[in-house]
This record gives structure tokens, sequence and C-alpha cells, in this order.
């Protein structure tokens, strides 16, 4: 009888005891449940947020879009400014096999050294990709002094594209080894198109300078090198902004060397041949190498501001049709945009503005230039909130 | 501290150890007798199932007084009768150090000398003295070097350390030995908990249901904390002994300074540093050069050739003697820094002795050839003894022969697979005939992640040094299947390929531009490497 009332009770009581389980069970899935539907609420009440956040984003960008301003995913990071037909017409022909039309194109601007320098680099982008016509070119033509330009400069792209943008932990010993030998056979290739060159021509020597930044030639070697250029073009302004890159920190040189390199130039210039700008490519690198400048205290300091207005004279004496002055465009718009005379940084913007490939913007994602642009244009647009 | 009371210190220790073993069995009885006489029921049985299943390794440890014997380094024993001046020599240091001379000698094939005894009575009574000698050590040593090396083992001797050490050891080894055991089991414990838990989710994830994951946090939680008290008295083990097995170290090199003097002690500890490294890169680019190819050296050259190598690399080899490492070898190692050693060692005063002039100590042995020879016989595997034999010159030629045409061979089929091949003269008409097969043929190698990447010229540029490489092998392969180009033993660099004359490399370089060059030349090539 006992036995029966002690096995009674445990039946009862496993009983219970899967009962109560069965309960649990049922309560903790009721729970998630509840959870999974608050964390569903959350979510969509976060994306409702962004979703206005973006719309009014969407609704300001295109406020400054409807003033004459290009919108974000139009603008062009490749060059600085518009393309001119001919150069584009002479690019298609080449890539097309048509290398005569590029050698005719780069003969036809003469000893106007800078633009022999921006002919021959555009020619030498699309040999880096494809090469048969500069293949055809030197082999038709083996002592053409602009191919074997075209031919170095080329050589320097390609070294640069082995080697990548990464940082040098990044990059593989084999990059390294092919972008040094490529290097060398760039800087060879270098001195062939000197010999060949009209002893007039510094453009080949151009393309030396950008073989020494990666080859980093001592400073003695690079003097002797720079004074080959200047005594052939003095003012040149792309040989000026080339060499503030070798006299940076970043390659062989310091912000002192780099600054004191642009002072002497810009001191050495006339009002109108647009030196004035490398003294902001001094500022510009330094700034982006420190990272404990705050541009907006940086950029304001009575030195940085007295360059900036030594700048906007320089432009107001140059050429309105030198196409070279929109590089110095680019650079005092960022400029005056920090110093908050957001009236004449819209003015440069409005040159500049739906071409950025240039200094300081090719340093950042076009969403940079975007926000600094429509800063400006915001302030000093009535009715429009900074 | 005297030996005698060094002896009664490690008796404690190794009696501590013991003790903590009974006291852990009294503590578990006593837990267990309380359990039994307060509680019933399962809970009473299952604590007692607990407490015996902690009891077994405590138990084990306790009865495994025998330390596991180690076995000892193969080598070849030699008699008085056999080596009289080595044997003499090692006497004569024994004595002056004021021991008794070991009874065997035996030769092994490590930079090394070691004493051991077979101590009884756990150490208290002496046993047979052997010492392990190694010839490549003999082969970087001179004679007072040599006897300098023997003074410090035999100081041990004269310091009853060899006695003692068995006891120590011992000591070690068991308290090693129960921690692993508990670790051992706690392991068990999380590992079938963990395939518990896998079988559940794997039951879960059939089912449909999300896997909870493992979790074995925890799980064999008694054992770990059992091993933690070991590990305790292990830690202050290791302490109490470590301090004695360093001034015991510090003894012994001066046992070593009187014996040999000061500068033959010093250099001996720098020339074991070189010795080491030097003996490790020879035998795994010169010894066993061959034994892909299924060649060795001549009997004795297989450890005899050390001494060509250590006279090739002398300068190199500097660098290793004066720089000495300052890190211990081991925390279990007892060797003070061998930099502290010798910067001890060198600052003790002069005793005169710098400069004295020493044969090699190999000269000790009455036929060193002999001796290396017999060594191979006792060290090398049946396999290694059988394979073919070579003089130095021929062995780096023919395996590195071999090794190139082996990595020829897939190169060539990959060259064929393009329609180049398989032959060079094959390839370079391919070249002629389409430039492009090159960049195609470099396809198929393996390419890194920048290379697959890359686009137009700068992909050519990836692939050019591929494709020169692989050229150059079969070049190779051709120059020495002509009998053209030779590989060259070196015993101061690694092997290189001996052209047929002088500035043939240049043109031969030249040459193999041509080839891969934007506009290929495949002259220069087939005159220099394909003329008859």
């Amino acid at each position: 009888m006992i036995g029966l009332y002690v096995l009674g009770a445990m039946l009862l009581f496993g009983a219970f005891k899967i009962l109560r389980g069965i309960y649990y069970i049922r309560k903790a899935k009721r729970l998630e449940a509840e959870v999974a539907a608050l964390e569903g609420r959350t979510v969509a009440s976060d994306s409702r947020t962004a979703a206005a956040k973006a719309e009014q984003k969407a609704r300001e960008a295109a406020a400054v879009v409807a003033l004459g301003f290009v919108a974000e995913e139009d603008l062009d990071t490749d060059n600085a400014l518009p393309v001119p037909p001919e150069r584009k017409a002479a690019l298609d022909a080449v890539r097309a096999g048509d290398w005569e039309a590029g050698a005719a194109y780069v003969e036809a601007c003469g000893t106007d050294w800078e633009e022999r320098w921006q002919r021959v680099r555009a020619l030498a982008e699309v040999a880096a990709e494809d090469d048969a016509w500069l293949l055809a070119w030197r082999a038709a033509r083996p002592a053409d002094p602009s191919a074997a330009l075209v031919n170095a400069d080329t050589g320097v792209l390609v070294a640069w594209n082995v080697r990548g943008s990464a940082r040098a932990s990044h990059t593989t010993q084999e990059q390294f080894r092919i972008f040094h030998e490529l290097l060398a056979k760039a800087q060879e290739q270098a001195w062939e198109a000197q010999r060949l060159a009209d002893p007039a021509d510094p453009v080949p020597y151009m393309v030396e300078q950008s073989v020494s930044l990666g080859l980093g030639y001592p400073h003695e070697q690079y003097r002797r090198l720079w004074s080959q250029i200047t005594k052939r073009d003095p003012k040149n302004l792309s040989a000026h902004t080339n060499a503030m890159q070798y006299w940076s920190q970043k390659w062989r040189g310091s912000h002192e060397r780099a600054l004191a390199f642009a002072r002497e130039c810009a001191a050495g210039a006339e009002p109108g041949e647009l030196l004035s700008a490398l003294p902001l490519i001094a500022y510009v690198e330094q700034e982006l190498h420190e990272s404990d400048l705050e541009p907006e205290t940086f950029f304001k300091e009575p030195e940085v501001a007295a360059a900036v207005d030594a700048a906007l004279v320089d432009l107001a004496a140059a050429d309105p049709d030198d196409w070279r002055t929109v590089r110095l465009r680019h650079l005092l718009a960022w400029f005056l945009f920090w110093q908050d005379r957001d009236a004449e940084a819209v003015e440069q913007f409005r040159h500049i503005d739906g071409h950025i490939g240039a200094m300081p913007w090719y340093y950042w994602p076009k969403s940079r230039y975007v926000h600094a642009r429509d800063w400006a244009v915001r302030v000093v647009t009535p009715g429009m909130e900074p | 501290m005297g030996a005698s009371l060094r002896a009664v210190r490690a008796l404690v220790l190794l009696a501590g150890f013991y003790l903590l073993g009974v006291i852990l069995l009294a503590a578990l009885v006593g837990i267990d007798f309380a359990v039994v006489t307060k509680l019933h029921g399962p809970v009473a049985f299952k604590i007692i199932i607990v407490s015996v299943v902690l009891a077994v390794p405590i138990v084990r440890g306790l009865f495994m007084l025998r330390t596991p014997k180690g076995e000892p380094p193969a080598g070849v024993t030699v008699t008085e009768a056999q080596e009289p001046v080595l044997w003499q020599t090692v006497r004569e240091v024994a004595q002056q150090v004021g021991t008794r001379a070991p009874d065997e000698i035996v030769l092994i094939d490590e930079v090394n000398a070691a004493v051991a005894e077979d101590a009884r009575l756990l150490g208290l009574r002496p046993g047979t003295r052997r010492l392990y000698l190694g010839l490549p050590l003999m082969t970087g040593l001179d004679e007072m070097q040599l006897r300098a090396v023997l003074a410090h083992e035999m100081g041990h001797y004269a310091n009853f350390d060899t006695r003692l050490t068995p006891l120590i050891a011992r000591g070690r080894a068991q308290l090693i030995r129960t921690i692993g055991h508990f670790h051992e089991r706690a392991d068990n414990k999380v590992a079938k908990e963990r395939a518990r838990q896998e079988k559940r989710d794997e039951k879960r994830l059939a089912k449909g249901k999300d896997a909870k994951g493992v979790d074995t946090a925890g799980q064999g939680a008694t054992y770990r904390a059992m091993a933690k008290i070991y590990m305790a008295y292990g830690n202050f083990y290791m302490r109490a002994t470590h301090t004695a097995g360093r001034r015991q170290e510090l003894a012994a090199d001066l046992a070593s300074v009187r014996v040999a003097g000061r500068d033959s002690a010093a250099s001996a500890l720098r020339e074991l540093n070189a010795l080491d490294s030097a003996h490790g890169f020879y035998m795994s680019s010169y010894a066993t050069l061959g034994v892909g190819a299924g060649l060795l050296p001549r009997p004795g050259e297989v450890f005899g050739g050390l001494r060509k190598l250590l006279d090739a690399r002398a300068e190199e080899l500097d660098g290793l003697r004066r720089d000495l490492s300052t890190e211990p070898v081991s925390p279990y190692d007892s060797h003070p820094p061998l930099a502290e050693r010798v910067a001890r060692i060198e600052a003790l005063p002069d005793d005169g002795r710098a400069g004295q002039s020493a044969r090699p100590a190999l000269e000790l042995l009455t036929d060193a050839g002999a001796a290396l020879a017999a060594l191979e016989q006792a060290v090398l595997t049946p396999e290694a003894l059988g394979l073919r034999r070579m003089d130095w010159e021929d062995l780096v030629h023919e395996s590195m022969t071999r090794y190139v045409g082996q990595g020829a061979q897939e190169i060539r089929e990959t060259f064929a697979a393009e329609g180049a091949g398989p032959g060079l003269p094959a390839l370079l008409d391919a070249v002629d005939a389409d430039p492009a097969v090159r960049w195609r043929i470099a396809d198929r190698f393996p390419k890194s992640e920048e290379a697959a990447a890359a686009t137009g010229r700068t992909a050519r540029e990836f692939a050019r040094p591929v494709v020169r490489r692989a050229l150059n092998q079969l070049v190779t392969v051709e120059l020495t299947g002509r009998g053209q180009a030779r590989w060259q033993l070196s015993w101061s660099d690694s092997a290189a390929l001996h052209y047929p004359s002088e500035g043939f490399e240049e043109q031969l370089r030249l040459a193999l531009d041509a080839v891969v060059a934007d506009v290929p030349d495949t002259e220069p090539l087939r005159k220099l490497v394909l003329a008859p």
C-alpha cells in the first residue's frame, strides 16, 4: 500500500515537473517573440530617422545644384578642368591604334612646354593601359623625341601601377622589386628622351622629376636636375608643382624645405605667373601630414592668410584665358572656405565646379569637395541655412 | 651550500611532494568520513565517488617513483685502447677538477658534451658515469677549448651535482607528471562535454533550430584546482633548486677556467654559440643537400664537412661568437644566459695563459676520419646509409641538376600547354611566331593577388619576370645537359651555376631580356645557348 502511495506521489511529482517545464518553454517563446517585435520596431524607427535625414540632405544638395552647381554624382574626378575636344579626339585616335594622331597632337603645341608636358602625360596615361600604338610609334620612328618622352613617362606610370598606392607594409616584395626595376628602366628612358630632345625642351627633365621621387634622388642630384629644367623654362608651373612633391616631407624633403622652396619661387615670380600657388601647396601638404593640425585654425594663421592674399593678387594679374589659373583657383577655394571668406570661396567654386581632379581634392573622396562648396554656397545665399 | 646540504634539501623537497599527496589524500578521506556520518543517500554517494576519482591521480603520482628513462643518445662507445689520447685527456681533466673519470666515453653527433650517471639509491650512491662527446663539437674546438668544456662537465661531478641531479630531476618529473594527469583528465572531461553539446547542436540543427553553441567553461574545474595546488608547489620547487643550479653552473665554469685558462674557457663558450647554428645550417644545407636526389657525401664527410664550412665562413661566424644571447635558454634551464657566463669569465684577472697554442680537438682521436665514418654507421638510418656516396663537388652538381630538372619539367609542361614546347628551341620558335604567347604562358603560372588584378601594360610587367625566370630555368637545364655549365659548390655561399666562359653570364642576362622585351628578339639566346 505504501509502495503505491509512493509510486503515486512520484508520478504526480513527475507530471508536475513536466507540466512546469512546458509552461516555462512557452513563456520563453512568448518573451522571445516580444523581444523580436521590439527590435523590429527599433530598426524601423532608426531607418525612418535615417531616411528623414537623407531626405533633408538630398533637399539641401538639390538646392545647391539648383543654383547652377554640379551634382555630386556628376563631378569629374579625373581632370582639373574640362578636357579640350582636340585632346579627346587625339586620345580616342591613339586608342584606336592611330599613333600618328597622337604624334601630331604633341607636336602641335610647339614650344609651349607646359602644354607639351600636359599632352605627353595624357598620352602616357592611355599607354599605361594599352601601349600597342606606342610600340608601333616607336618602331616606326625610333628617334622621335615625343615618342621617347611618352615612352619614359608611361614607364613611370606603370611602375606606380605595379607599386600600387597602399602603404609599404601592405605592398609585397614582388611589387617593390618590379617597381624599382621599372623605375630604373624609366630613368634610362628619360635619359634617352633627353638625348633625343630639342635642347631647349625641359619636358624630358620633368619626366625625370617623377622618376626622382620613386628612386629617392639625393638632394644634390635633384638640384642638378632642377637646374636643367629652370635654365630651359624658369617659370614652368608644373615643373614647380612637381618639385614641391620632391621637397615635401612625404618624399625627400621636409615641411620647412618645402615652404622655403615655395616662398623663394613665389618671391622670384611676377604677378600673373601663378607661382603663388606653391606656398598654398606647402600648407596643404603640411596639414595633410600632421594629424594634430586643425585646418580651421592652421589655415587661419596670419602667414597662411597672407599667402592666400598674395595668391589672389597673382590670380587677378594673370591672363584670364590661361587654363593654369584653374589650378590656383582649386587651391584658393579650399583655403577661402576654411578662412570663412565664403563669398570669395564661392567665386572660385563657380570657376572650378564640375572637374575636381586637382590639388587638393584628389586626396579625398568627392564628398569633401561637395561639403566645402555647399557650405560656402549656403552661407552666401540668402534664405539658406549653412 | 655544501654538497651534503644540497642533498638534504633535495630530499626534503622530494619528500614534500609525497607529503603533499598524503595530505591531500587525508583531506579527501576526512571529507568522505564526515559525509558518511552526517549525510545519507545519493548525495553522500556522489561526493564519495568524486573524492575517489580525485584520489586516483594523486595515488598515481605517489607511486610513480621511477623517473622515465630518456633514450640515451645514439653514438659510438670508444675504449681506452681505441682512443688512448682522448681517454688520457679526459682523465687529466677529471684529476684536475678533482673527480673520478667517466667509465665510458660515447661519441655522438651533436654540438654538445654531457655527463650522465646511473646513480643508485636515490642518487646517494655512485653508478656508471658516461661522457657523451659530440664530434661536431670537437670539430669546432681546439684542444684547450675542449678541455674547458670537459672541465665544466666534470665540475658537476666534483660537486656531486650529477649524483644529485637524478634526485632533483625525479622530483621535478613527478610534479610535472602529476599536474599533467590532472590537466589531462580535465581536458578529457571538457572534450566529452564538448562532444555532447556538439551532438545536441547537431540535433537541433537537424530539426531546423538554431544551434546553442558550445560552452564548456567550468567543466573539469575540480581537476584544474588540484593541478593548481601541485603547480604552486612546483613553482616553489623550481625556485628552490634553480638558484642553486645556476650557482653550480658558474662554479663549473670556474673549474674550466682553472683547467684550460681564462681565455680558452671564454672562447669555448663563444665558439659553442657559433657552432650550434653553423652545425644546424651545415646539416640542412650541405650534408643533406643531396638526399632528395638519393645522394650523400663520402663516408666520414656527412659530419666531417662541417670543418670546411667553419673555415670558409669564419667571418660570418665571428658575429655569432661576438653577439651572445642574454636570454636564458628556457625558464627551466639551470644554465645562466651565455652572455652572463662569458662576461663573468672574461672579468677574471689575466692568468697569463692567453695565446697558448693548441691543436684541433679532433687530433686527440687516433683517426678522426674513421671516427666520423663510424659515427655515421651508428646514427644514420639504414635508408640513409643506403644512399649513393659522392664527392662534394659532384654531389652538389648532381643534386642541383636533379632539382632544377624536376622544376623544369613542370615549366616545360606549362609551355607545352600553350603550344610552346616542350624544348627550348620550340619555345623560342613559338615566341617568334606570336610574341603574345609569353603573356599567356605567364597566366598559367601561379599569380599574386596584385598581378591577377593588373591590366594592360601593368599586367605585362608583372608577367615579364615570371616568363624570364621560367626561361632561365630551361636554359640552365639545357646548359647543364650539354655539359656547358656546372653547379659549383661553395662553402661560403649558396651553390652557383658556373658558366662556360667569362662574360657569359652578362650575355645571358641580355639575351633573356631580349626574349621577354616588348618586341622580342630570340636570336641572342639561340646563338648563346643552342648553337652547336
